[in-house]
């Protein structure tokens, strides 16, 4: 964590390749959530570059009580809306296996990824709640600040969440759909 | 940690997604040009509450030093003459003599009482009424 301070603080001094440091651990987590929330892998991929380039010239606003990957994360969620408002693709048309990307990248597996379902089940914020939570270890009030909610929002819906995932898996295993 | 937590974190892991050697030099370039904003310039703070103290201070002492420079430099140019004159002059100052009137009068005496009058007076009112009345034919 103190190494992440001394990168931040290089960063802010002008240094790119301070900053190229500290962004590299996140990017593939970042690529991976914007995936999920970009009509194409090429999307999430400009959108990924547009969160470090703003991350990188707005770095001065950065504050540190808060953690970096919630601000990143942050960022990314605007960047993705902005790219997905600019495209104006639904999520209906990209649900054809051929276009998704994100099953595309999960192609590979032999096991239906519990995150498409998520993706079908739940709304873009809960969706984006979910997934700070359980693949960033993200407090509610992290989550709260990263989509500019409230804590008893996040909570809930969280919460919410959870039980139409949990409905979901089951009703998958009850039809031998393998979830893992 | 729960199954339906696990299973999320495995499946998000599952995700196969790499930084391509493209991606990662378009943003290295994008970085490298670029420079990171400064914060803006603070904005010039409000002047504290003794501020506004000592300007007032200083008007009312500004104004106190101006009022005793004009009474001081304002002398009457003669100071028997009073300020304010009289427009009508006395007649005493301009020599002239005053006539005295005599007056030639006596003070009334009542011959009848106060109430007899009320009613002489009343009387008199009511037939003034009537001679009203029959002039102009009521």
């Amino acid at each position: 964590m103190s190494n992440e301070r001394q990168l931040i603080e290089a960063a802010k001094a002008g240094s790119a390749t301070a900053f190229a440091d500290l962004v590299r651990s996140y990017s593939v987590r970042l690529l991976r959530f914007l995936l999920t929330r970009c009509s194409s892998y090429a999307d999430a991929e400009d959108a990924l570059q547009d969160t470090l380039i703003a991350a990188y010239r707005y770095l001065y606003s950065y504050d540190p009580r808060w953690r970096f990957s919630t601000w990143l994360y942050r960022i990314a969620i605007r960047n993705a809306q902005k790219i997905r408002s600019e495209n104006v693709v639904e999520f209906d048309d990209i649900c054809d296996e051929t276009s998704d990307p994100l099953l595309h990248c999960i192609a590979a597996s032999e096991t239906t990824n519990l995150w498409v379902t998520a993706r079908r089940v739940l709304n873009d914020d809960v969706f984006a709640a979910t997934w700070l939570r359980y693949t960033e270890d993200m407090s509610i009030s992290d989550i709260s600040k990263a989509l500019d909610r409230s804590d008893s929002w996040t909570k809930v819906n969280l919460l919410r969440a959870r039980k139409a995932l949990d409905v979901e898996m089951n009703r998958g295993k009850e039809g031998n759909e393998a979830y893992g | 940690m729960d199954s339906l937590s696990t299973q999320l974190k495995r499946d998000a892991d599952l995700i196969d997604v790499q930084i391509s050697a493209e991606l990662d030099h378009r943003i290295a370039a994008s970085l490298a040009a670029l420079t990171p904003e400064r914060p803006p310039e603070p904005v010039a703070q409000q002047r504290p509450a003794i501020f506004w103290w000592a300007s007032a201070l200083t008007g009312v002492a500004a104004a106190l030093v101006v009022i005793a420079v004009f009474n001081s430099q304002f002398k009457p140019e003669n100071e028997n003459v009073p300020l304010i004159a009289s427009s009508v002059p006395e007649a005493a100052s301009l020599g002239i003599r005053t006539p005295t009137i005599d007056w030639k009068a006596e003070s009334a005496m009542l011959t009848q009482p106060l109430r007899r009058e009320l009613e002489d007076l009343q009387a008199d009112l009511k037939k003034a009424e009537e001679k009203v009345k029959q002039d102009i034919g009521l």
